[in-house]
């Protein structure tokens, strides 16, 4: 074939299969996805945490959606990864929202954002000094701690209660945010790996439409989600 | 002996004068059809009008070129043809050409220094052009298009298509119609007869290739005009008889397609999505009605353009396809392919949605033998053109990135075989045919 919709080439005279034929020869391998599967979690290489960091946010994003009970935790559906790419992405660098001044971190919390720093930069002042408080207060860095006493810090840190400057204030909010994010979002982000959390709350991922469901009542629906990427679950 | 030497002698004499004047005595040139008066002159936007029914366009235009000053490749297996500068630049264009210049590439396939041209330029059509469009074409083309100082590139075709006498012998078979046409415009479907057989040139790619590669039927008079033919590795779908479009559609649906490249059914992809932008989007209502009326065999009657179907809206979706779609159980891989990736828009039915989705049960594009088309849009998308009526561009994404050449094969498969449609399978082979062929450009 010698031309695309929307790219036009012109009408031919004569027919013009031959040429079609005479460009196979540059067949190649026309593979479309890869499937390899990722590495494990524990062997990961963050590209924006650094080690102290990244031992931090595995352990609390575990207490946020732990992996006992139902369901898949965290860490099963590789929500720090998620957080690690979207820190290195246009979220980490606050790339689309206003960031000039003037700022007023104090300011009410339905002000929206008014730190001058980016989410990048709220976890990576943020974790040294939630750190140095649970030192203090537990005796220990938050991955150290026991589950009783990592949900007792991240109450602490959620009620204002650990002392961090106004411009990191919204650091917990935006943990909260993100892991959820990194549990829900489609996995070409890196979370919600193998579609897990979309199968465990029956969420049919990205198909887009489902007209036909609309009259349909008590009839259970029988397929398992896809992703953007047409992996199946 | 002597005798018998000397018949061979005068045999080789007499073909080697017949060669030579093949070769080199002029070729006549169709005189005009009608005699029209010395002052005659086209009405105001006449010849424009000519143009945009003969879609002089789409060849005439590089890419972001000047209009009409050439140099847009055709391919064609025998070597690319560069379409020429038709601007009146005297130097570059057309600028000196007088009208009998102008009526002989139009009729006889002649340059003024009578070479003949590739039957790229569809004369076999033009010629039946009446006087009067090809007085109002020329007026258009020396006055109004603006002169533009382009050399195109010669046509340089390897041997022995560079033998231009060649296409000589070529017209004798080829233009063995009249030129010009005692046509009756004074109904529909008479004005639509006209402009498909002349302007329009739809047998160009509608029609298919004789054993010489001319049109197997230039008017309605010939049993295969328009029964379909084949375009760059495309189907053009037979537009008249048994089986055609113009058999399940009413009039105002095809006259709706022409104008905006969508309808109640279907969507322009292809070739014809430029012809519908560049050509046929710029005709009258009564006009694309008219062809319309023609390609049916019926009158115009009470159509419209821009109704809707309601056959559409009445149809029932009990078909077995789209029952199991409906029930998404026991699904073959190309069914559980096509509910993932296509059903958000063409839905369970295969109906798509009037004037967005085309439908893909009878879609003559998804059960073509040429299999390439239907490939080549799962793998890169398609995309309708804004027209003045419908001014929306429609785009359809590409799944290349998606689905593998099995998955490819997969749906394309299922699609072939589904709500009825009957046609054998594609293979991952084929895909990665169209995908290799695709990158390379």
């Amino acid at each position: 074939m010698t031309d695309l919709p929307g790219l036009p080439s012109r009408r031919s005279f004569l027919k013009a299969t031959a040429a079609g034929a005479a460009l196979s020869g540059l067949a190649v391998s026309a593979k479309a996805r890869t499937a390899e599967p990722p590495v494990p979690l524990d062997q990961y290489q963050p590209e924006f945490f650094t080690p102290a960091e990244w031992t931090f946010v595995l352990a609390a994003t575990a207490r946020l959606i732990p992996s006992e009970g139902d369901g898949p935790g965290a860490l099963e559906a590789r929500v720090p990864v998620f957080i690690d790419r979207e820190m290195m992405g246009g979220y980490g660098a606050a790339a689309d929202w206003y960031m000039e001044g003037p700022h007023q971190p104090d300011a009410d919390p339905f002000r929206g954002w008014q730190t001058p720093l980016t989410p990048a930069e709220v976890y990576r002042g943020a974790i040294p000094v939630f750190d140095a408080w649970c030192q203090q207060t537990h005796g220990g860095a938050f991955a150290e701690l026991d589950a009783a006493k990592q949900d007792a810090a991240l109450t602490a840190l959620q009620k204002g209660e650990v002392a961090l400057d106004p411009t990191l204030k919204d650091f917990f909010s935006i943990l909260l945010q993100n892991t959820k994010e990194g549990y829900f979002a489609d996995p070409m982000y890196g979370g919600n790996h193998g579609m897990q959390a979309w199968t465990f709350i029956g969420f049919p991922g990205a198909r887009a439409n489902f007209k036909e469901w609309v009259p349909r009542y008590n009839v259970e629906y029988p397929l398992g989600p896809v992703s953007i990427k047409g992996e199946r679950a | 002996m002597k005798t018998f030497l000397r018949i061979i002698g005068a045999l080789i004499v007499v073909c080697l004068a017949a060669l030579l004047a093949f070769i080199f005595v002029p070729v006549q040139r169709t005189a005009p059809t009608e005699e029209l008066a010395a002052d005659w002159t086209p009405e105001a936007g006449q010849g424009e009008y000519v143009m945009y029914a003969s879609d002089c366009m789409a060849c005439h235009t590089a890419e972001g070129g000047e209009p009409f000053a050439g140099g847009r490749s055709i391919l064609s297996p025998m070597g690319t043809i560069w379409a020429t500068n038709i601007t009146p630049d005297k130097e570059t264009g057309i600028g000196n050409w007088t009208l009998d210049d102008f009526r002989a590439a139009l009729y006889d396939g002649l340059t003024p220094d009578g070479r003949h041209l590739y039957p790229a330029m569809p004369y076999e059509n033009y010629r039946k052009l009446t006087e009067e469009d090809v007085r109002a074409l020329y007026d258009y083309f020396m006055n109004e298009v603006p002169a533009v100082n382009n050399p195109v590139e010669a046509t340089a075709l390897s041997f022995p298509f560079n033998m231009r006498f060649g296409i000589r012998a070529w017209n004798w078979i080829a233009l063995s119609d009249p030129a010009g046409s005692a046509y009756e415009q004074s109904t529909p479907q008479e004005r639509g007869r006209y402009l498909v057989e002349s302007a329009g040139h739809c047998g160009a790619c509608h029609s298919p290739r004789n054993v010489f590669m001319g049109q197997d039927g230039l008017t309605a008079d010939d049993a295969n005009f328009l029964k379909g033919g084949e375009v760059d590795g495309w189907l053009a779908p037979a537009l008249m008889g048994e089986g055609s479009a113009a058999a399940t559609w009413p009039v105002g649906e095809i006259a709706t397609y022409l104008a905006t490249g969508r309808n109640s059914h279907s969507t322009a992809n292809g070739e014809m999505s430029m012809v519908v932008e560049h050509s046929l989007q710029h005709l009258t209502d009564e006009d694309n009605l008219a062809i319309a009326a023609f390609l049916k065999g019926e009158d115009v009657g009470e159509a419209t353009l821009l109704g809707t179907d309601l056959a559409l809206e009445e149809a029932e979706n009990d078909h077995p396809t789209t029952t199991m779609l409906t029930e998404a159980k026991d699904l073959s891989e190309g069914a559980r392919l096509y509910l993932d990736n296509c059903n958000a828009c063409h839905f369970v039915t295969g109906k798509g949605a009037p004037e967005i989705f085309p439908e893909l049960a009878g879609n003559s594009l998804v059960t073509a033998d040429q299999t390439g088309p239907l490939i080549g849009i799962i793998l890169h998308g398609a995309e309708v053109p804004s027209t003045e009526k419908r001014p929306m561009r429609l785009v359809m994404q590409g799944y290349a990135e998606r689905l593998t050449d099995e998955e490819v094969a997969e749906v394309a498969s299922f699609l072939r075989t589904a709500w009825g449609n009957d046609a054998p399978a594609v293979t991952a082979a084929d895909v990665a045919k169209v995908r290799a062929a695709d990158s390379a450009h």
